[in-house]
């Protein structure tokens, strides 16, 4: 029997479901092999998520708690990563694919001398090794790839799985940790947090985003007005990020984040591929854009050809009274 | 502060594919230099034009990688290695890292600069296998760079905000698209990259032979993804068809 462990990746004080995600599929691979599932977790307040990781599977939750872990920072995490793989012999380490997992993979893997599979839409267990699906060529195809070796690092898309709940009397292991600062390396010298308490992408169970139609103050705040009646996190394309209209940690995309909501409303977005790359795994999508050819349609389950200027306020309106 | 940029020559994903019995085809002439180092390259020169040093793009590839090679001395680097491999379907990040990481061991240099991904495998590896195989602080996902003395003051896009990370020299970064807009090399440039020196290593020289390098992933096969049907448009009057559709939702698709 081996173990597959997973990492629990912790924002703004809450678990993120993308990691539960990991977890609970880790848990049913666990389960039909004969393996077990264990968890990490690190945080500067790592020991009160482990009730929440029990939930989902796990035999054992390793905690690396401490301060230094309030904010993301490579040096230390990469160092606790290292000790939990170490006590945990991992055949499997299943990370959900943050910024914060994609700063270290590559780094902990060429620690540990493992075979890493980032980003993958889904993976299975196989003879010595994983088989992994991946996204590829701005997620325009499927690349089935393998990685063979004692460790396979592996990092997973969010939204590829479901939850599923799967309570368990873990066992809890305290990680010694400590770390002065001569070995931190950098230094994180300033957060520039995106304004306010913004819904997370990976989340949202809607989504409203923006691209260059949206040209004006006013179209800003039609996108605002639509996001709040649907309680729908806002997203926004290249276009506007790099503008500086939109936080660019709303972009979304191949250098931005793959979203997978229940609902997608493009509103002035074109539908090149590397915007496509980030959404097209959206339950619903619904395009507005006044150019009929615009490539969004391609993918659109509803789409509507017009000025979203004219179509919006209506739109919102409608919204609003289905709802109440 | 002289600057390493590692730059890779990509197939171009706007080109027309196709799968055929697992295999991926596609026009082997479009190739282009990596979209995200182009930016490293791009933002290595802002620095060197504020404050001096030397860009060297370092890039491992079959002989046709010169082409990208070339652009990036159009755009501004100083001169050029280029590492030459014979064929470059087998190798992964891995592979790729191991490379890098020898040949930068016995070279001196402020800040060695990364794409943080290629743009058709979106693997973004490399970098801080590089970083680590070379134990060197580094940051990844970078979308701005400031150089003070010795040091590197990169802003880097994390999950929810960004976050300012100051990094001792030598450091390693990988650079995001979002940082710039690469230059397009003008007609001058491109006449002075023909002058511009391009030194060519092969990997024995480099003591490594094709064992070390054996990837530790293998691509199996392609395939197509589960097509997304067109479903349907709306055309016609703003009001009407915006409440049309507004109703669908509530009442087809169930997600309102
Ligand atoms: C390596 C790489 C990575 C990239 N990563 C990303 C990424 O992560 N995310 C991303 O979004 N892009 C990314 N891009 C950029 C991408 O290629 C496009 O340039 C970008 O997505 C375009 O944004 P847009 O659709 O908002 O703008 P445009 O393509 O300019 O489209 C604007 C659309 O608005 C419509 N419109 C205009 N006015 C109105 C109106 N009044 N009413 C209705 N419709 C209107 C137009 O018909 C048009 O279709 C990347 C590019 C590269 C090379
Ligand atoms: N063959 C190569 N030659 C030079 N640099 C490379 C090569 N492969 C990868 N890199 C660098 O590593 C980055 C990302 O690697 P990847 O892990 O493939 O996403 C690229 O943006 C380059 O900066």
């Amino acid at each position: 029997m081996s173990t597959i462990l997973t990492h629990i990746a912790i924002a703004d004080g809450k678990i993120k479901r993308s990691s539960l995600e990991v977890l609970s599929h880790c848990k049913q691979l666990a389960d039909q092999s004969g393996h077990s599932v264990e968890a990490v977790v690190v945080d500067a307040n790592a020991s009160s998520f482990v009730e929440g990781i029990q939930k989902y599977g796990a035999s054992k939750v390793y905690v690396v708690e401490d301060p230094i872990f309030k904010n993301h920072m490579n040096t230390p995490l990469l160092k606790a990563l290292v000790k939990v793989m170490e006590s945990a012999n991992p055949s499997v380490f299943a990370f959900a694919s943050t910024e914060g997992t994609k700063d270290i993979l590559g780094a902990l893997a060429a620690n540990q001398n493992a075979a890493v599979l980032p980003d993958v839409s889904s993976f299975e267990l196989m003879d010595g090794g994983v088989k992994a699906k991946r996204p590829v060529m701005a997620a325009k195809i499927i690349s089935n790839t393998e990685a063979k070796g004692d460790t396979v690092l592996v990092s997973i898309r969010s939204g590829s799985y479901d939850l599923a709940e799967n309570e368990t009397s873990a066992e809890v292991a305290n990680v010694d940790f400590s770390m002065d600062d001569s070995e931190l390396k950098a230094t994180l010298k300033e957060i520039i947090s995106a304004s306010g308490d913004t819904i997370d992408l990976n989340e949202a169970e809607s989504i409203v985003a923006a691209g260059r139609g949206v040209k004006d103050e006013e179209g800003q705040k039609l996108i605002s007005e639509l996001a709040e009646v649907l309680n729908a996190g806002i997203g926004a394309s290249r276009a506007l990020t790099e503008a500086g209209v939109y936080d660019p940690s709303l972009q979304i995309g191949q250098t931005g984040k793959v979203v997978s909501p229940q609902l997608y409303i493009a509103v002035g977005i074109s539908g090149a591929i590397q915007h496509v790359a980030g959404m097209a795994n959206s339950k619903v999508i619904v395009a507005i854009n006044k150019d009929p050819d615009a490539p969004i349609f391609e993918i659109a389950d509803y789409g509507i050809v017009g000025d979203l200027y004219k179509v919006l306020p209506p739109f919102i309106e409608e919204i609003k009274k289905i709802k109440n | 502060m002289k600057f390493y940029v590692c730059i890779k020559m990509v197939p171009d994903v706007n080109a027309p594919l196709q799968i055929k019995d697992g295999k991926l085809i596609q026009d082997a002439d479009r190739q282009i230099l990596n979209a995200y180092d182009a930016s490293a390259v791009e933002e290595a020169l802002v620095l060197k034009e504020k404050h001096g040093g030397e860009v060297e793009v370092v890039s491992i590839g079959t002989s046709k990688a010169s082409e990208t090679i070339r652009k990036a001395l159009a755009m501004g680097a100083d001169k050029a290695t280029h590492i030459v491999t014979e064929g470059n379907g087998d190798y992964d990040s891995g592979s790729y890292a191991r490379i890098l990481a020898r040949f930068f061991e016995d070279k001196e240099y402020d800040v060695l600069s990364l794409g943080k991904q290629s743009q058709d495998t979106d693997a973004g590896l490399t970098g801080s296998m590089v970083a680590e195989m070379l134990n060197l602080p580094y940051a990844t996902n970078a979308v701005g760079l400031e150089a003070e003395e010795g040091k590197l003051i990169v802003k880097r896009q994390g999950d929810t905000g960004q976050e300012m990370i100051e990094l001792p020299t030598p450091c390693a970064v990988t650079c995001s698209n979002d940082m710039n807009e690469p230059r397009i090399p003008n007609l001058k440039g491109i006449m002075a990259s023909k002058r511009k020196p391009m030194e060519q290593v092969e990997l024995s020289s480099l003591g490594l032979n094709e064992d070390d390098l054996t990837a530790s992933t293998t691509v199996l096969g392609y395939e197509e993804k589960p097509e997304r049907e067109a479903g349907k448009k709306f055309e016609g009057e703003a009001g009407e068809i915006a409440r049309e559709v507004a109703q669908l939702l509530d009442t087809e698709a169930n997600v309102i």
